[in-house]
């Protein structure tokens, strides 16, 4: 596993979404994962049963914070009242580092609740890596932006997508988390190269990697993570690993969520492809 | 291009309209024939690219579809009983109605209902009883979700009741509502019944949210607790009618039993949750909803 300062150092393996249908399996059976990931949002309460199950989550795994109400790309600036319920959760958790979404979502204090994409130009980068530079400092903890999965491009893009997350991360000084199922979804209902993608991306900014299923419709695809990762998803992972070393995997299966013993199933397979894209990595090393 | 700002107020604004086409026809939503209006799609066509396999129209419908299946499922959940009084068609409606005047602003989708008592109240397609009736049920349902994230606190134990500065669950909700709408919950259906004021306490128990219908007296001396008094001036003002020194034991004697009665300044815990239960954690996730093509 490889550890840098967007991790605060820590190396993670394979680790898994925390889902209420497998509590009870989690608390009772006490299953040996690595590391379970959280949605922030569901835990910044101030009591009652969601923070009874963290915390003793909490006693017996390292949890990592993903967050979905952020919004960085939000033109209006950071919201301090969120960051201050997420610093709060941010010192129970002790997550090494915290996750959220390169993307936008509310206006004048409405919330869309959605993970809306940023148009792809200078002026968006620069106002998103400075709202990253002041949640960051607030926060204290390493950022990770994940880029989401997108169904549609604005007119007057000035750069393509992987360029906007690289000039982002770069500008804000951040973390990446990349998630290889929405790279593949958008470059589906965007029609670019997903490879292309994976190889532009910087590597050394990677802290986490995402992955996950989707649901493939006529005309499009859509991020609904309740389905297997797929090959195609699976060799963009690959790729990833043999980039950026063995960073922490996570998948995420929200959906008709199968047992958690199906779920961990598929998630471990990360860790065979993990193993050839380390080979692969090594063979280009040495040659 | 148009600043950031301009694009993200457009999109928005067009992710609030109203759903229409075959978006709709996936909801409960009452059918509706027309199709999006011009300023739809003339927004479509400003701000989204066309692709190989959609138009401009269509990806921007992808993510106004999201939206509305995202908040309608959410408050949806949240309000079962008012659901069943109102039936499916008034009560979708009412949501969509919500919805447009009632965005969310909270972090969370559990905070989304925070307003429909007020806009029930005020509804003018509903006849004032069913107002009154059905505003009080959406109070009772969303204080059953503030209970559900509230702080919870070391009880305290009977024999420190006389030296403590008392207070009031931080999870307990006192509501006064204008009709017996607790009695909805064990209805099938609404049928107008005798209205009189009645007051309830909503609260977190180790299983859940529940509901406890409160006297006059017993409603105003909690109302007090809530706002922290020792036992002393817990009484220091009369009410009327005076209650029985039987009366006042045994009240206390419930409260405790229920865990409501803590100290000012006692510790925050939390409730090992006893089943399985476990509704309403995880209303957040980053998952797009399945839909049709």
């Amino acid at each position: 596993m490889s550890g840098s300062r967007f991790t605060a150092g820590v190396e993670l393996a394979t680790g898994i979404g925390l889902r209420v249908p497998h509590y009870n399996h989690i608390l009772s059976e006490k299953p040996a994962v690595g590391w379970f990931e959280i949605i922030s949002e569901n835990y910044m309460v101030e009591g009652g049963r969601a923070l009874a199950v963290l915390d003793q989550i909490l006693d017996q795994y390292r949890v990592v914070q993903h967050g979905v109400g952020m919004y960085p790309g939000d033109a209006g600036g950071v919201k301090f009242e969120h960051l201050r319920r997420l610093k709060r959760l941010v010192r129970r958790t002790k997550t090494p580092w915290l996750s959220d979404h390169l993307c936008w979502g509310s206006v004048d204090g409405s919330m869309s609740h959605d993970l809306l994409p940023i148009p792809f130009t200078f002026e968006a980068a620069r106002k998103t890596a400075e709202n990253l530079r002041i949640i960051q400092d607030f926060l204290e903890v390493p950022l990770a932006m994940e880029n989401v999965s997108s169904y549609g491009e604005f007119n007057g893009n000035e750069m393509t997508e992987w360029e906007f997350l690289a000039e982002v991360t770069e500008l804000a000084d951040v973390g990446i988390l990349l998630d290889v199922n929405n790279i593949y979804v958008s470059s589906v209902n965007n029609g670019f190269d997903p490879l292309e993608y994976v190889n532009f991306v910087p590597p050394e900014r990677v802290a986490q990697i995402h992955i996950a299923g989707h649901s493939r419709y006529e005309r499009f695809v859509v991020d609904t993570h309740d389905h297997p990762v797929i090959d195609p998803v699976w060799k963009l992972y690959e790729r990833a690993i043999e980039r950026c070393g063995p960073v922490a995997t996570l998948l995420e299966w929200d959906g008709r969520i199968p047992s958690f013993d199906e779920v961990w199933t598929e998630a471990k397979k990360s860790e065979t492809w993990r193993v050839s894209a380390l080979a692969k990595k090594e063979e280009h090393e040495a040659a | 291009m148009k600043p950031l700002e301009e694009i993200q107020r457009e999109f928005f604004a067009a992710l609030q309209m109203p759903l229409r086409g075959t978006s709709r026809k996936s909801t409960e939503l009452p059918p509706c024939s027309e199709g999006h209006s011009p300023e739809f799609l003339a927004r479509a066509e400003e701000l989204m690219k066309p692709g190989e396999n959609l138009s401009s129209a269509e990806r921007l419908e992808l993510y106004h579809r999201q939206y509305w299946f995202r908040v309608l499922d959410s408050v949806a959940d949240d309000f079962p009983v008012l659901r069943r009084m109102a039936g499916e068609e008034t009560f979708w409606d009412l949501l969509e109605g919500y919805l447009q005047a009632f965005p969310s602003e909270s972090y969370t989708l559990r905070h989304l209902g925070r307003a429909m008592a007020k806009f029930v109240a005020g509804c003018e397609e509903l006849d004032p009883t069913r107002r009154r009736w059905f505003s009080a049920v959406a109070e009772l349902e969303y204080a059953a979700m503030e209970t559900f994230e509230a702080a919870g606190r070391e009880p305290l134990p009977p024999e420190r009741i006389a030296s403590e500065v008392l207070e009031l669950q931080p999870h307990v909700r006192l509501i006064e509502v204008p009709v017996p709408a607790d009695l909805c919950y064990t209805w099938k259906t609404f049928e107008p019944y005798e209205e009189e004021a009645t007051r309830v306490a909503v609260w977190r128990g180790a299983k859940g949210a529940h509901m406890q219908r409160l006297g006059p007296v017993e409603f105003v001396l909690l109302g007090r607790l809530k706002e922290g008094r020792s036992l002393e001036e817990l009484f220091a003002e009369p009410v009327e009618p005076e209650p029985t020194p039987e009366e006042v034991q045994q009240w206390f004697a419930d409260w405790q039993s229920r865990g409501w009665i803590t100290a000012r300044g006692s510790e925050v815990i939390e409730l090992v949750p006893q089943d399985d239960d476990w509704s309403g954690v995880d209303k957040m996730g980053s998952q797009a909803r399945a839909m049709e093509d």
